[in-house]
């Protein structure tokens, strides 16, 4: 768990990727016509310290545990958590920074883990929608959820419950609209929206009496 | 046995029981799945709408560090007909490896033409699908003496074109499983997406060449399934061919680029649309010229039988219609939430608007009129049928949406609303099957603890069908929903049928009800001679959490009287889907308002009325839930979805979810759903129905706002502004 020697969080992501390959996750489509490999790391000696290809050991604090595991430095936090750590509860749909279904808390603040490299996330206490649980009780937003319905095949539900949970612990006193307006980065093709309106003024009627 | 005709738990709204573990991403999706050792595989596709495929070389590709093995799709030489084709799928330790080595393969190609825009298909002078041209007729139809009846009498006729591109299924969960096989190499597990667990095995064991009982199916939860996971798919056998190859377990799920450009399209239509009916507004003729795209398939894409949608079975109606199928090189159709259906009435329902505006008429009015009787011959044979009674049911549905829509007060002759900003509403109604059928197994049994379990090897889409067996159990036994442990989605459960065409409710509640019949029956009669006074099985009945004995005051609540089943004797009942509990053919209305800013093109849906009948409800809540997810998805299809493809290169230029609108909750109308409960008709399925209208009701509404037909949806704010100013749109 003694990790924190390994990498510091202050490297760019510019830094990063002189020194590694490409980190965006590229289409398949267009894999005849996408750059190979990158060059191998090394050269100059002033360049900032080259990390990778190979992976590296990184600690993530994840819903109060701390997890370790190796990964390569262009690894998205998101791959990180599924692939690497079990941490499903956030989901990869567009890995572009559209849908927020990858979204959890990163220092309290709402993030989507599909933006972001692992490394960057280190030193920050990460929460994800399992967090939401003690053991069979519910937080109130996904409590919400469940009383009124507001997931169906439920692929992007964790997604929208945490950002919902994101909105409501900036402002307690957040209005529906206020809601609304903090999901506008989260995408549901089931649906699932009118459900979720119920859920919203029964936690904002909640919180005013 | 019949649906109980007092009903405590059935027809009310019950929570999902899985909701608790969606909600905090507890919920392990196929997509979550993480096994020991396993292998990431990614699939290399043809970059190209239409080419040969010359060489592969995998040379370098298998020097990459962390390559497993390989699978190719196709042989140099092989020609492949749209961008995103299956070329050769690999699989490594890692998903960056993975990435690597597929970016390491060389493909060469030869281009080959290609069409990929319907208007360029219609006017080319030769196919580019192996056929001497990409359009072919799929069917015409004509009444008797159509040219000499059709127009006689009638009023001015109306005639005019309506569009609506292809979409994407967009699941948010993408295709594909993870395959394993056991260390013999005898046995394999599939983790999949798929909306047919029962399905999977047999079509796999039909690859391999081996039993299907030698291959299992799990689905415990899946993200989205609208028509297109009805099959492992080429990435399901890529994967378990490198499983077995490589001895480790394989996931292969596509990328969002991957889902949207060959997971499933639902195909375009168009039709041009001639229409007549008498000054008091009978109608009398109906022509439809029509053409869509099912891609590279060769599926008609509406059913020109059908037309005019909902009003085909009108008297003395005269119809001709023809449907043309315009193949593209673009990726199949596969079937989509009622394929064919939103087109069909997207096609009807808006030239009955600009009818109702040809006569002066309310086009409320207009429908009321010529509505299809109910089918006397019907009454007699089959009075519970949807053609015995559409009529009675779309009658009163109509008046419900009128009142719930306040109609009355807020439809306006069309254009006639005051300022930038115009407010407009629209109608369209709909129909759709729903039936369930045999082969459905349920099993329940009851522990000598009290505890009580459901299984089945259904899927849940999203349907809440954990719920839907829990409920049916809970109202036999006596129990709450709550009570029942529910086991889906592994195929070992036994036969279920495909999650298509709104099926499964009512092909698995009424064997959850003969199976729950059957454990209630083995129950009793086990406990019967263990309880005082050794009393009959018929002197026994359940009450609410307790069973009763006749002649006795004081009840036996439900955990004791389980107690005594013996240990290892639980009470066991299996059932399957009897004929008269379920039932086909639903009608619906939706009614939708919208604001329309003239200066901006910009359209906003503010409220849809959606009025549904399925027979006998279940669960209100799931009904509810899923009317109002089919009327989103009807938004989004009128005001935003469009797979855009550039005649240029040949591939879809949104593949993505930035550029491929999907609308947010800031997007969404105020849904106001209301379910008609029929249980005299049985269970009927309730998925596919709500979706179909609400794209042809905005276009109506859009139509009501301005006085000018927008002939095209999306409802872009181009097209908007080019229809307000008498201009075609661009593509």
């Amino acid at each position: 768990m003694n990790d924190s020697k390994d990498q510091g969080s202050g490297l760019s992501r510019r830094d990063f990727l002189q020194g590694s390959s490409v980190a965006a996750a590229a289409t398949a489509l267009g894999a005849p016509t996408l750059p190979g490999l990158a060059a191998q790391p090394g050269g100059n000696d002033k360049a900032p310290p080259a990390m990778g290809p190979a992976a590296v050991r990184i600690t993530l604090n994840v819903n109060g545990v701390k997890m370790t595991n190796r990964v390569e430095p262009r690894v998205t936090l998101l791959d990180a958590l599924r692939n690497y750590l079990n941490v499903t509860g956030c989901k990869r749909v567009c890995d572009r920074g559209t849908c927020g279904a990858c979204t959890v808390l990163l220092d309290g603040k709402p993030v989507y883990s599909c933006s972001m490299l692992a490394l960057e996330a280190q030193g920050k206490p990460i929460r994800t929608a399992e967090s939401l649980v003690q053991g069979e009780k519910l937080d109130a937003v996904p409590a919400a959820f469940a009383r009124y319905d507001a997931q169906q095949c439920g692929f992007c539900t964790p997604g929208f419950v945490v950002a919902m949970k994101a909105v409501l612990e900036q402002n307690p006193k957040a209005t529906p609209a206020e809601v609304e307006k903090g999901l506008a980065g989260n995408i549901c093709r089931c649906g699932t929206y009118e459900q979720m309106r119920d859920a919203i003024y029964a936690l904002c009627n909640q919180r005013r009496s | 046995m019949p649906w109980p005709t007092t009903r405590r738990v059935i027809g009310t709204k019950v929570p999902r029981l899985d909701a608790p573990y969606k909600a905090t991403g507890r919920a392990k999706y196929s997509f979550d799945i993480n096994r020991e050792g396993m292998l990431h595989a990614r699939i290399l596709r043809c970059p190209y709408a239409h080419a040969r495929v010359k060489s592969i070389d995998t040379a370098a590709a298998e020097k990459i560090t962390g390559y497993r093995a390989q699978h190719a799709f196709v042989k140099p030489g092989a020609e492949l007909f749209f961008a995103g084709a299956e070329v050769i799928a690999i699989a490594a330790d890692t998903e960056e490896h993975a990435d690597d080595v597929l970016h390491a393969i060389r493909v060469d190609y030869q281009e080959l033409p290609y069409l990929v825009k319907e208007a360029d298909a219609l006017r080319a002078k030769e196919g580019t699908l192996g056929a001497p041209s990409n359009v072919t007729v799929a069917g015409d139809f004509v009444t008797n003496n159509f040219e000499k009846l059709a127009y006689q009498g009638v009023a001015q006729p109306v005639e005019a074109t309506y569009g609506i591109p292809v979409i994407c299924h967009q699941c948010l969960e993408s295709h594909g499983l993870v395959a394993e096989w056991d260390k013999e190499q005898n046995n394999l597990t599939v983790y999949a997406s798929t909306q047919n667990v029962a399905g999977l095995p047999p079509q796999l064991g039909q690859y391999f060449k081996i039993p299907a009982t030698r291959i299992k199916c799990i689905t415990w939860y899946m993200g989205g399934g609208f028509g297109s996971k009805f099959n492992p798919g080429p990435e399901g056998i890529a994967a378990a061919v490198m499983a077995r190859a490589a001895r480790a377990p394989v996931k292969l799920m596509l990328d969002r680029a991957e889902e949207v450009s060959v997971g499933g399209q639902r195909p375009s239509a168009a039709g041009t649309i001639k229409i007549a009916a008498t000054k008091a507004g009978d109608l009398k003729a109906f022509e439809a010229d029509m053409y869509g795209s099912p891609g590279v398939g060769n599926g008609a894409t509406v059913n020109f039988r059908e037309m005019p949608y909902v009003y085909s079975g009108v008297p003395n109606l005269n119809i001709k219609t023809r449907a043309r199928v315009v193949r593209l090189n673009i990726q199949t159709a596969r079937a989509m939430r009622a394929p064919g259906h939103p087109q069909m009435c997207f096609i009807t329902d808006q030239a009955m608007d600009d009818l109702a505006a040809r006569l002066n008429m309310d086009p409320l009015r207009l429908r009321l009129r010529n509505l299809p009787p109910n089918d006397a011959n019907a009454v007699k044979t089959a009075p519970t049928s949807l053609n015995a009674v559409r009529h009675t049911i779309y009658t009163r549905e109509i008046d419900i949406a009128r009142k719930l829509s306040n109609w009355d007060k807020v439809w306006h002759p069309p254009g006639k609303s005051d300022g930038p900003i115009k407010h407009g509403i629209g109608m369209a109604l709909h129909t759709w099957g729903g039936s369930g059928g045999p082969n459905n197994d349920v099993k329940v049994t009851i522990s000598q603890d009290g505890s009580v379990l459901v299984q089945c090897s259904t899927q849940d889409l999203g349907t809440a069908e954990r719920t839907v067996l829990a409920i049916v159990v809970a109202e036999i036994l006596g129990l709450n929903p709550s009570d029942i442990t529910v086991e889906i989605g592994e195929s070992q459960f036994g036969r279920s049928t495909p999650s298509g065409g709104s099926t499964t409710c009512p092909g698995t509640a009424p064997a959850a009800l003969n199976a729950a019949t059957a454990a209630r029956d083995a129950f009793l009669t086990a406990i019967a001679p263990r309880l005082p006074g050794t009393p009959q099985v018929g002197d026994l009945s359940i009450e609410p959490g307790r069973i009763r004995i006749r002649g006795n005051e004081t009840p036996i609540p439900w955990r004791q009287a389980c107690s005594r089943l013996g240990q290892n004797t639980p009470a066991v009942g299996n059932g399957n889907w009897t004929q008269g509990l379920s039932n086909r053919g639903v009608g619906g209305i939706q009614i939708a308002e919208v604001k329309v800013d003239t200066e901006t093109g910009v359209v906003r849906c503010t409220k849809v009325v959606a009025v549904q009948d399925c027979g006998l409800i279940i669960n209100k809540q799931g009904c509810e839930s899923q009317v109002a997810g089919g009327v989103i998805m009807g938004v989004n299809y009128a005001l935003f979805e469009e797979a855009i493809f550039d005649k240029n290169t040949g591939r879809q230029v949104n593949p993505d979810m930035e550029f491929y609108k999907l609308g947010g909750i800031q997007d969404m109308p105020n849904i106001v759903v209301h379910m008609m409960d029929m249980p005299e008709r049985g269970v009927i399925g309730i998925g596919e129905p709500p979706t179909i209208s609400t794209a042809a009701a905005i276009g109506n509404a859009v139509f009501n706002a301005l006085g000018v037909r927008v002939p095209h949806a999306p409802y872009t704010p181009e097209r908007v502004l080019a229809a307000l100013a008498g201009r075609k749109a661009g593509n």
